[in-house]
């Protein structure tokens, strides 16, 4: 189909248009929003579908708005041979006008237009390709459904057959596809999802299953009924089986029951007889227990008697022994008080024998203390005397080591001198010759000489006659002063040291060494004396025993000491040192009393003492014993009378009660009595055992036994037969109810149903496996033809989507029809996957290829509204290409509607229509024909005048 | 003396091929219709006994299917009976032993039953009139361990100057019997010899469904079914009006069946076969009494193939039950099978495969997806 013109008349907003496409190639219709471009192409598909009486929404929407008028559409196209322009008016002033101008001319209206007109394009145009071909503004541009297209397989198979392929006729496919279609709804009819019965299918299995249970059910009932049948013999068989049982064991019980009635009696008897044999038994033994009784009243009396008379023995002795105590008791307390008295005297002798001796002893120790005192004292004197002799200037050791070394140097210093002076030699010529020598007499024997040094002047002299003084000369001299630097030093510190040489000095060294080893001495001597206490403490000591000592004791030993220290102690007394071995010796001390006898005195009372008490504290215990056991004898004494009493009393009673007893009965015919009655109870037993003897023999036991045993087998036939008989009825009761059930009707019919159910479901599910079957073959062939036409179609689309993605390209094409998958530079993306714009390119690629393929004389425009809004421009600029190489070599119609024309500049429109927005003329005023420059030169075939504005670029 | 002896009314049996209702439902229409027919047989020996001024009726077992009929088949039953003018002996048999469940022994039965008939649910000698005497040998279980008819006939003495005595048993003789252990098979040798001695003058027998005498001895007979029960049968439908006394006895069998259960073979290779198939099922009488058993053998197209069971189609509704066995048909789709699809692209390669799997290898699937590929083709 072309279409060559379309002109709305008050649709929507646009009040008058027409529109002439190119017959061949592209063309563009471009303008602004709302301009009406999508409404032209709305337009067209009113004009096919919806009568001009109709009243659908897309027609009331069509109306222009608030304006009373009907929306008009016209159309010029060529579709196969016919070429026409079909007329429409809606709502208002209805109009429906075919014009059929080739092949053969007709004028059409009404109803019969409209018809005319589908019968046409039914028999010229594909239209499902008409739609699939177009791209509707707002809708993403995606895949077109190819699949099943007349037109399209007809081209296809065109293709396939031109490219060497069987050409087997597949352009009958179309049709083909729409029995594959009804196939597939019959096997719908029998499956569900994933093979899932459903309708006639899973209804027959159903009944089948439901049948199935039915005839079980009835088949049990039947079963039940035959079982009960069975029961009921069995039990009428058991029923007189039990009969017969019953009346044999009856007999038995009875036989069994006349024995055991025999053996009854007699067990009576033998029960009687040991009643009386035990009655005697008991009476002989009361006659015993009588006789045992008095017998032992007879014991009790007398030992009653016996008892009292040994307790008046008891008390008899009791009683003389407890005089005797008593007197032995105060005998011993006297003992015991004169033992005390003694105890006491010992005591106070002991204690004033003790006192003697302390006071000796003290007084002894007073007097040691003087002494000892008086000693220390002198000591202590003499140890400061010789502390003071030891204490002088010469008591330095080294000062005196120092005088003596300057000593030294004077005797140095002075041989030097002598060395290095002159001599003078001094030589008697006779004997007895006399010198002088510094005023010294020194005799000079003959021939001897005597040198002597000059160091300072020497005087020699012969006495009386002549004095020779020899001088040192002048080189002496220094060594002079040193002599005499040296002497001086050691005159100076012989004066310091109080000595006059330094011979003396080493002397009072020695002295005072001496002096400090006798202070020594004698601190030992104090320490000794004083035993570790100061001298006042033995003062102390001394006056606390003087205040101690009686007064009269006192003046006889105490004077002599006092009189003999005070002569020692003059410290003036010369003789210290001789003395100084006086101080050990304590002759010089008072005589000591002899304290011995005082203290053998003193233990010889103590101990005396200690034995009077000791035989004080002995009386008394033996008096207090003594006394404890007169007690206790007392107190037996008062038991035994008590005892005597009690004795007594039950002597009588017992007495008395014999008495009593034997008045009543003697003892001789208590025991006639008992003797009698035991012979009767031997009587007796022994005529029991002979009868319990006799009945044993029978054995009873075995007897009751079988007869219990026969009773009770009776009672369990009995209870047997109740049972049987209550079964019985049960299932007679159940076969009554059965009977009128008409179980076998009901198991005969479900028995029919199951045979028809199961004739059912295998017819049922043979035609599913028909159905299936079918589809199954019928797709598999479709598939392969598909494949066979799937090549040229995807060459076809290759060829033009390799202009916009490059020479790389290659596509999977499905046999729907559907790219599957695009490849490019070696890598493969699902087509889902692709970004929206490489969709659009390919979705755009695919249409133009079902363009260009299909036979013209067969082909629809491809209508594109405002497509390709994701593709940039270097690929818009690719695309045009496409255009460009669909058209080329077919002549195939594609329409472009766009706001936005410069998307489409490069395309290479065969036409391009700018649309300017067309509004109703003013109301009152007449539209004048405003027709701008380059206007309608072309008219079309209807004549019809253009009122409004179009453009057409050619 | 003359009496009528029948047998086997099997009263309450349904046949499958007869259609059922569904389940709770009523049974189906032939069914309803058959289970009428065998009342109206039972009528009708009731008017062929009157008639034939016969002076009673035995009816030798199985008188109802089961034990276990409901009171609906025991009402009408008794129904029927009611209409009879003489005494009516009814003997259980083993489809209807007198057991504990015993039918003629149920409360609905007595309560409807007429005053003339008599259950011989007990063995031994029954006095129907002065004169006259029936022997019963009823089943009591419906596994006897003896041969029941034997048994009775030992305990007899020869029947008393002027008395004829029939006896009425039940059970396969030994003579037609597949099984020789059986103990309750009915010894002929006895039976021969009772009536030598006299003991009894006639034996009859139910059990088998179709007329039969022991050959050389008319006074053995089964009567047969009063209307058929099955297609194994060959001559059912009669009772037997017996003229018997102590010199013999003569037999005549008298129809009261109206059903027949009929069995066919048909084969068919050619489109004249169909026509002549065709015509002679249109020509068989009273379809609606009869349940066609139609064997087909023969090699046909897919096309000849449809128009069989388009035939079979068109004259089932008419009969009572017809069953047709087209196992033995061969289809064989041709080309012009194919063609006549007037299928092109891939739908006639498809065509021409599913022919050529039924052809060859003979898939009945193919066959059938072939025939509903016709089926949608045409629809289009």
């Amino acid at each position: 189909m072309r279409l060559l013109r379309i002109r709305l008349r008050d649709f929507r907003g646009v009040h008058d248009r027409e529109v002439r496409l190119a017959e061949s190639g592209v063309t563009v219709l471009e303008g602004e929003n709302e301009v009406g471009k999508t409404s032209t192409v709305a337009a067209l598909d009113l004009l096919v579908d919806f009568r001009d009486d109709s009243k659908a929404s897309p027609v009331r929407a069509a109306a222009p708005a608030g304006r009373d008028a009907g929306p008009e559409v016209e159309a010029e196209f060529v579709s196969g041979p016919y070429h026409v322009v079909y007329r429409k008016r809606w709502l208002r002033r209805r109009l429906t006008e075919l014009t059929v101008l080739t092949p053969s001319p007709e004028q059409l209206a009404g109803r019969e237009a409209h018809d005319r007109l589908l019968a046409i394009l039914d028999e010229t145009m594909d239209r499902s390709l008409w739609l699939a071909l177009r791209v509707e503004q707002h809708t993403p541009l995606g895949q077109a459904d190819l699949g099943g297209h007349d037109a399209l397989s007809r081209a296809l198979d065109l293709a396939a057959a031109g490219a060497g392929g069987e050409g087997a006729g597949p352009a009958a496919d179309a049709a083909a596809e729409g029995l594959v279609e009804r196939a597939l709804a019959e096997v719908r009819r029998y499956h569900g999802g994933h093979g899932r019965p459903v309708g006639p299918l899973r209804e027959a299995g159903e009944r089948t299953t439901a049948a199935r249970e039915e005839v079980d059910r009835a088949a049990a009932a039947v079963t039940e009924v035959e079982r009960d049948v069975d029961l009921r013999a069995e039990l009428d068989r058991e029923a007189a089986g039990l009969a017969e049982e019953r009346r044999a064991q009856n007999d038995r019980v009875r036989e069994l029951e006349d024995r055991w009635s025999a053996l009854q009696a007699r067990r009576q008897e033998v029960a009687t007889s040991a009643e009386r044999a035990e009655h005697a038994r008991e009476r002989a033994g009361r006659a015993t227990e009588r006789q045992d009784a008095r017998a032992a009243l007879v014991t009790a009396t007398t030992s009653a008697r016996d008892a009292a008379a040994r307790a008046e023995q008891v008390l008899a002795g009791l009683e003389t022994r407890d005089g005797a105590r008593r007197d032995d008791l105060a005998e011993r307390r006297a003992a015991a008080d004169a033992a005390r008295a003694a105890s006491d005297t010992a005591t106070a002798a002991a204690r004033a024998a003790a006192d003697a001796l302390t006071t000796a002893r003290d007084r002894a120790e007073l007097a040691v203390l003087r002494g000892r005192l008086r000693r220390a004292g002198t000591a202590e004197e003499a140890r400061r005397e010789a502390a003071r002799a030891a204490g002088g200037p010469c008591a330095d050791a080294t000062a005196v080591e120092r005088l003596e070394g300057l000593d030294r140097e004077v005797v140095a210093a002075e041989a030097e001198l002598t060395a290095g002076a002159a001599t003078v030699e001094v030589t008697g010529l006779a004997a007895g010759a006399t010198v002088t020598v510094d005023g010294t007499e020194h005799a000079v024997a003959e021939g001897a000489t005597t040198t002597l040094p000059v160091a300072d002047p020497v005087t020699v002299g012969v006495p009386g006659a002549v004095r020779v003084t020899v001088r040192p000369g002048r080189d002496g001299a220094a060594a002079r002063r040193r002599v005499a630097d040296a002497r001086a030093a050691r005159d100076e510190l012989c004066s310091t040291l109080g000595v006059a040489d330094p011979a003396a000095a080493r002397a009072a060294l020695r002295a005072a060494g001496e002096a400090a080893a006798r202070v020594r001495e004698l601190a030992a001597v104090v320490e000794r004396e004083l035993d570790g206490r100061t001298l006042d403490d033995v003062r102390a000591a001394i006056a606390a025993l003087v205040e101690r000592l009686p007064a009269e004791a006192d003046p006889g030993p105490a004077t002599p000491p006092r009189r003999r220290g005070a002569r020692r102690a003059a410290p003036d007394e010369p003789g210290l040192f001789e003395e100084a071995g006086l101080l050990d010796d304590p002759a010089d001390d008072p005589e000591p009393e002899d304290l011995e006898p005082l203290r053998l005195e003193a233990v010889r009372t103590l101990d005396a003492a200690d034995a009077a008490h000791r035989a004080a504290r002995e009386a008394e215990n033996a008096w207090r014993r003594t006394d404890e056991a007169a007690v206790a004898a007392g107190t037996e004494v008062a038991g035994a009378r008590t005892a005597l009493a009690v004795a007594r009393s039950e002597a009588d009673r017992r007495s008395a009660e014999l008495a009593d007893a034997r008045a009543e009965q003697p003892d001789d015919a208590l025991a006639a009595a008992a003797t009698e009655a035991l012979a009767r109870a031997r009587r007796h037993e022994a005529d029991h055992e002979q009868r319990a003897a006799a009945l044993d023999a029978d054995d009873p036991t075995t007897v009751e036994a079988l007869y219990t045993t026969a009773k009770r087998a009776v009672e369990a036939l009995v209870a047997r037969t109740t049972d049987v008989d209550r079964r019985r009825a049960e299932v007679t009761g159940r076969l009554q109810v059965a009977g009128g059930e008409g179980r076998h009707d009901r198991l005969a019919a479900a028995r029919a149903e199951l045979a028809a159910a199961e004739r059912q479901h295998a017819a049922v599910t043979r035609r599913a496996a028909a159905a299936t079957r079918l589809h199954d073959t019928l797709a598999r062939r479709r598939d392969e033809v598909r494949r066979a036409y799937v090549a040229p179609f995807r060459r076809e689309v290759e060829r033009l989507a390799r202009i916009v993605f490059g020479p790389s390209l290659t596509l999977e094409v499905d046999p729907s029809l559907r790219i599957v998958t695009r490849t490019l530079n070696g890598v493969t993306v699902p087509f889902d996957a692709l970004s929206t714009g490489a969709k659009e390119q390919l979705g755009l690629c695919a249409r133009l290829a079902v363009a260009a393929l299909v036979d013209a004389e067969d082909g629809v425009p491809v209508l594109i509204d405002d497509a390709l809004g994701h593709s940039d421009p270097g690929r818009l600029e690719r695309l045009a290409a496409v255009f460009g190489a669909a058209a080329a070599g077919s002549s195939h119609q594609v329409v472009v509607l766009t706001c936005t024309p410069a998307r489409y500049r490069g395309i290479g429109a065969a036409r391009t229509v700018t649309l300017d927005p067309s509004y109703p003329p003013p109301e009152a005023v007449p539209a004048p024909p405003t027709e701008p420059a380059g206007s309608p030169e072309s008219a079309g075939p209807t004549g019809d005048p253009v009122p409004d504005a179009w453009s057409e670029v050619g | 003396m003359r009496f009528v002896h029948t047998a086997d009314w099997q009263l309450g049996m349904t046949r499958r091929f007869l259609g059922a209702g569904r389940v709770g439902q009523a049974v189906g229409e032939a069914q309803a219709r058959f289970a009428q027919a065998r009342l109206d047989a039972v009528a009708a020996l009731g008017r062929v006994a009157a008639d034939e001024g016969a002076a009673f009726v035995v009816v030798c077992g199985d008188v109802f299917e089961s034990n276990l009929v409901g009171p609906d088949v025991v009402g009408r039953a008794c129904e029927a009976l009611r209409s009879f003018t003489v005494p009516v002996l009814l003997l259980p048999g083993n489809h209807d032993p007198a057991d504990a469940a015993l039918v003629t022994r149920r409360a609905d039965f007595a309560r409807r039953c007429p005053p003339h008939v008599t259950v011989l649910d007990s063995p031994g000698v029954h006095e129907v009139a002065p004169g006259i005497e029936v022997v019963a040998a009823p089943w009591a279980t419906k596994r006897p361990l003896s041969d029941l008819v034997g048994d009775r006939l030992r305990a007899l003495e020869p029947a008393p100057d002027g008395v004829v005595r029939v006896l009425a048993g039940h059970g396969a003789v030994d003579v037609l019997s597949p099984d020789e252990h059986d103990p309750a098979v009915i010894r002929t040798d006895g039976c021969r010899a009772a009536l030598a001695d006299g003991r009894v003058h006639y034996v009859a027998l139910g059990d088998r469904h179709s007329t039969w005498q022991l050959h050389g001895e008319p006074r053995i007979a089964y009567s047969g079914a009063p209307e058929v029960t099955s297609h194994e049968e060959t001559d059912p439908g009669n009772v037997l009006v017996v003229d018997a006394g102590p010199d013999g006895a003569s037999v005549r069998q008298v129809r009261v069946g109206r059903w027949a259960f009929a069995r066919e073979d048909a084969m068919v290779d050619t489109d004249d076969d169909l026509a002549a198939l065709d015509a002679r099922l249109g020509g068989i009488a009273a379809p609606e009494r009869t349940a066609l058993r139609l064997a087909v053998e023969g090699t046909v197209t897919l096309r000849q193939r449809t128009r069989l069971d388009a035939i079979a189609e068109a004259h089932a509704p008419v009969f009572a039950a017809l069953e047709v066995d087209a196992g033995a048909v061969v289809t064989r789709p041709d080309d012009a099978d194919v063609e006549d699809l007037g299928l092109t692209g891939f739908a006639a390669d498809a065509a021409r495969e599913l022919a050529d799997a039924a052809r060859d290898t003979a898939d009945t699937e193919a066959l059938d997806a072939l025939a509903l590929l016709h089926r949608l083709a045409v629809a289009r």
